[in-house]
């Protein structure tokens, strides 16, 4: 059965929230009344001639339909002065579009001195954010009236990183750096414990966090979407991730904080099973035994593997820490050498929590005798 | 002034002269040079892949019913989308727009338009065909290996890295560009040389001008499309280094290399839908065109500028801001002319005596959507603006109101304006119209909603989205349906003339190019003599023949001069 139209009962079904605009998502950067400015006024104009074209096409069509064999009233071949008029007159208004277009984009390609940097590494199919020391985390975390410059590279092929909310987009190319900048001008929500709490509690042995279901991240703060839109392949699609704006830099510090590393109360296990959600391991290495781009995870440890060198191997813990650091060096027989490398990106205690987890959904935890 | 007319009317062809029926068995079209029967042959072939093409489509439209995804479904269901838009994309650029006006419709009309006898070159038009067939032939065996998921632009370094039939994708297009390089030599040799006495350049019919300009931007672009992908090819197998950054090539460099080619292309594909309409809205209005000079001009102008354009598809690539600006201003120049042909029609039909045939209604839907089409580019080419639409579903509305609401709907146009020449059979008008009404309304339903989605924040080429596009998506994918059940009708209206149509006189719709001069449809050798020239869009000597449904030419009796004879000249000076 074809599904039916939905929400059909509101007025307007595919506003998402009522800020928005018939045309665009809320406005939620510096950028975006300037672009929606400008697409307004190009709308007009496209309006203030569009409307008077079709009235008096379809006004001659009823006025000079005639009966077959009719000759026509008049059969001008030509009007010099009019056709120029009409060439000539609508390229003023080019111009101001073309003028008024390069004065925003040149306002939009210079980041200001001192913008807070955070670096963007795009894979197939995720994203990392850098927060130096040390902190890498999928969302981007930034700070309200903060101008903010994104250093971006590729891992693989071309991504491209899109905010609707901010009216930013730019291509990331490997092989080079890429950058962008904006100043954030609304400030995330954060929603109430009992709320949070439930979603944690209705998520909990799902895959992940639904953020288009809860529609706040696991911290419990609102965000903006941020998608890839170029596109990358497979999981093209899926390649999103979340944009949280905080208030004040001591809240942001505070949040980098307490990503870092494993929290006190975490088992290596549980904090393995996070980063591997986290860090894009979750897109191409299942942990249900289906196969993806990788491996699956499940009953891997401990496992043999014959590999595209033809040698065989045990899934051992250094197995498990060299195909971490150094992804094309042993790769499994039937995969492609596409992982790109985490050396540097995980600490020792990163790697051993996914070590950790990995044991978890093995059914074989013992160590394999080394040979 | 005397009112005694003689009327000139080529009457019914016979069975013996008739294109269609003057040889007969499959080897007769197998080994044929006659240009109509390559162009019936074309027809077919662009509307088999259209068809394919157009049941892609609809695969796209059903999957996005829901953000989930509805169509396909299972750990792969991601991957078949992506394979499906990618064939889709293919499919209508290489095998069907492309070809579909020159080829089709152009190899039966320039020779006829002309009075000659055929293009100038009959055994190199043959071969274009079958290396067309050849290339379509790769192309679905592509299809049948192991799919093809890079999208039609093939962009590096996806499309060096993705274990999908890229090569032999890559080969299809490759000959399908020779095919096209073939055609507009072809066409471009014809024009120049074989116009009648009495043709000049300003004499020719739009279509022609059309034509003649498609074929240059033909013959200089296409080549570099071999060239892109002959490197494409040879990255992927002896990883030359140019476009993988891997081993230190730019990726950036394939975008310009691609785009030289494919946005000329996208001229190939909407100039000699501008030639049509002319034609169509000037005899259906029965009133000479508006503008000659302009019109004609502004085709070559649009050949010209653009070779110019083609970095506006980067604008986010990360040139540089004075590269961009530059492009951004460029592509502003190449609007103009586009604009100055819809004023020009729109001044063609007023005041004239309209016919609201089938033809004169996808016209009239043409400019309708073609307006929207071009309208909607100036969002593109102003920079701020297109940083946020780019790569979103805006641009896939914008390219789709002027290929579909521009191109295919005046390939519509053109097949109903021409079919009684090319089969001679009239068709139903009634349903006809219906058809294309039918048309009008599931193209707009499936693209207006399309704009909106573009500038909420949708990507294009998702197998999933976010829930708060799952209106609009749905809305699009109910006016495909529409779209799809319209086509379906006017293919069965064309389909139902042959059977039982009335039998097509030589002129049905009161043209004044020399086509409807002979009978519908025309003998094998088009002319038994040169016809004579006059002006295209003059339409005072057309009368209608009620009793016959038929428009012939009229000759206001003329006072015959009484011969001189020649003063006899003395044998010495």
């Amino acid at each position: 059965m074809i599904p039916a139209l939905t929400n059909l009962t509101r007025p307007m079904p595919f506003l998402a929230d009522v800020e928005d605009s018939f045309w665009f998502p809320k406005q939620a950067s510096s950028f975006a009344s300037e672009v929606d400015w400008v697409y307004d006024f190009i709308l007009y104009i496209c309006i203030a001639f569009f409307v008077p074209m079709m009235a008096f096409m379809v006004w001659t069509m009823f006025k000079y339909t005639k009966k077959k064999g009719t000759k026509a009233e008049s059969q001008v071949t030509h009007n010099t002065p009019l056709e120029l008029a009409w060439s000539i007159g609508p390229s003023v208004l080019l111009v101001w579009m073309f003028v008024q277009g390069s004065i925003s984009y040149l306002d939009m390609r210079t980041p200001p001195e001192g913008s807070y940097d955070v670096g963007v590494q795009a894979f197939k199919w995720g994203w990392t954010m850098d927060y130096g020391s040390g902190t890498f985390h999928p969302e981007l975390h930034i700070v309200k009236d903060e101008p903010t410059k994104l250093s971006m590279r590729s891992t693989d092929v071309i991504h491209s990183l899109y905010i609707p909310a901010f009216r930013a987009k730019k291509d990331i190319v490997p092989g080079r750096y890429n950058y962008m900048w904006f100043k954030p001008t609304v400030a995330s929500e954060k929603v109430s414990d009992e709320e949070l709490a439930k979603a944690k509690k209705q998520s909990e042995g799902s895959d992940g966090w639904d953020y288009d279901k809860y529609q706040f991240t696991p911290d419990g703060y609102t965000f903006f979407d941020l998608y890839c839109a170029e596109y990358c392949g497979t999981n093209h699609s899926e390649m999103q991730t979340a944009v949280v704006v905080h208030e004040t830099q001591e809240e942001l510090d505070a949040w980098i904080k307490a990503n870092s590393s494993r929290p006190e109360d975490q088992t290596p296990a549980e904090w393995g099973q996070l980063l591997y959600n986290r860090r894009g391991c979750s897109g191409c290495h299942s942990n249900d035994g289906s196969k993806l781009v990788g491996p699956s995870f499940k009953d891997v440890y401990a496992s043999q593997h014959a590999l595209a060198s033809g040698d065989n191997v045990v899934v051992d813990d250094n197995y498990i820490r060299e195909s971490i650091i150094a992804p094309k060096a042993k790769v499994v027989a039937g995969y492609q050498p596409v992982m790109p490398s985490y050396k540097g990106q995980l600490s020792d205690d990163d790697i051993e929590s996914i070590i950790a987890y990995l044991k978890s959904i093995s059914s074989n935890t013992a160590a394999p005798a080394a040979e | 002034m005397s009112t005694a007319i003689t009327s000139r009317d080529p009457g019914y062809p016979t069975d013996r002269e008739n294109y269609l029926t003057n040889s007969s068995g499959i080897l007769s079209w197998i080994f044929t040079l006659d240009h109509k029967r390559i162009g019936l042959m074309y027809l077919v072939g662009v509307m088999t892949a259209f068809a394919v093409g157009g049941l892609l489509a609809l695969a796209i439209r059903l999957h996005l019913l829901d953000p989930e995804g509805w169509m396909f479904t299972g750990a792969e269901a991601n991957n078949i989308y992506n394979q499906v838009f990618t064939l889709h994309g293919a499919i209508m650029v290489f095998l069907f727009i492309i070809p579909s006006i020159p080829a089709a419709l152009g190899n039966f009309l320039v020779p006829v338009m002309l009075g000659a006898k055929d293009v100038a070159f009959p055994r190199l038009n043959l071969s274009s065909f079958y290396l067309w067939c050849f290339g379509a032939i790769f192309f679905v065996s592509a299809l049948f290996s192991s799919g093809l998921d890079t999208g039609w632009t093939f962009y590096t370094p996806y499309s060096t890295t993705t274990d999908t039939s890229v090569i032999l994708a890559t080969l299809g297009a490759f000959i399908l560009g020779f095919s096209s390089i073939f055609t507009g030599l072809n066409f471009i040799v014809t024009i120049n040389t074989m116009r009648p006495p009495g043709m000049t350049w300003f004499k020719m019919p739009l279509f022609l001008w059309a034509t003649y300009a498609t074929s240059i931007i033909q013959v200089l672009a296409t080549p570099v499309l071999g060239i892109t992908l002959l490197l494409l090819i040879a990255e992927r197998t002896m990883h030359v280094g140019i476009f993988d950054p891997e081993f230190n090539g730019d990726p950036v460099t394939y975008q310009h290399f691609f785009w030289f080619y494919s946005h000329p292309a996208v001229y190939i594909m909407i100039l000699p839908a501008f030639g049509i309409i002319s034609e169509l809205i000037s005899v259906h209005s029965h009133k000479h065109i508006f503008g000659y000079r302009f019109i004609a001009y502004s085709s070559i102008a649009i050949a010209l500028l653009g070779f110019l354009v083609w970095g506006h598809h980067m604008f986010t690539s990360g040139m540089s801001s004075l590269t961009t600006i530059i492009f951004s201003a460029l592509t502003f120049t190449v609007s103009v002319p586009s604009a100055i042909k819809v004023f020009n029609w729109l001044a063609t039909m007023y005041k004239g005596s309209i016919s609201l045939t089938t033809p004169m209604c996808y016209a009239i839907s043409f400019i309708f959507l073609f307006t929207i089409g071009g309208l909607t580019g100036l969002f593109l080419g102003t920079l701020a603006t297109d940083l946020h639409l780019h790569d979103t579903y805006f641009v896939v509305a914008h390219f789709h109101y002027v290929m579909v609401g521009g191109t295919l709907i005046a390939f519509l146009g053109g097949v109903f304006h021409w079919w009684p020449k090319m089969v001679g059979k009239m068709y139903n008008e009634f349903h006809g119209r219906i058809a294309s009404l039918l048309v009008f309304l599931g193209f707009n339903g499936t693209f207006l909603p399309q704009f909106v989605l573009g500038s909420r924040g949708m990507p294009r080429r998702y197998a999933t989205y976010d829930p708060e596009f799952a209106f609009l998506h749905q809305m699009s994918t109910y006016g495909a349906l529409l779209l799809g059940c319209g086509l379906l009708y006017a293919f069965i209206v064309l389909m139902a003339s042959l059977a039982k149509g009335r039998r097509a006189p030589a002129n049905p719709w009161g043209g004044a190019t020399l086509e409807w001069a002979c009978t519908s449809p025309p003998p094998y050798y088009n002319f038994e003599r040169p016809p004579v020239v006059g002006d295209p869009y003059d339409f005072h000597n057309i009368e209608w023949d009620s009793q016959e449904e038929k428009y012939i030419s009229t000759e206001p009796e003329r006072k015959l001069v009484p011969e001189e004879q020649p003063a006899e000249v003395p044998a010495h000076h």
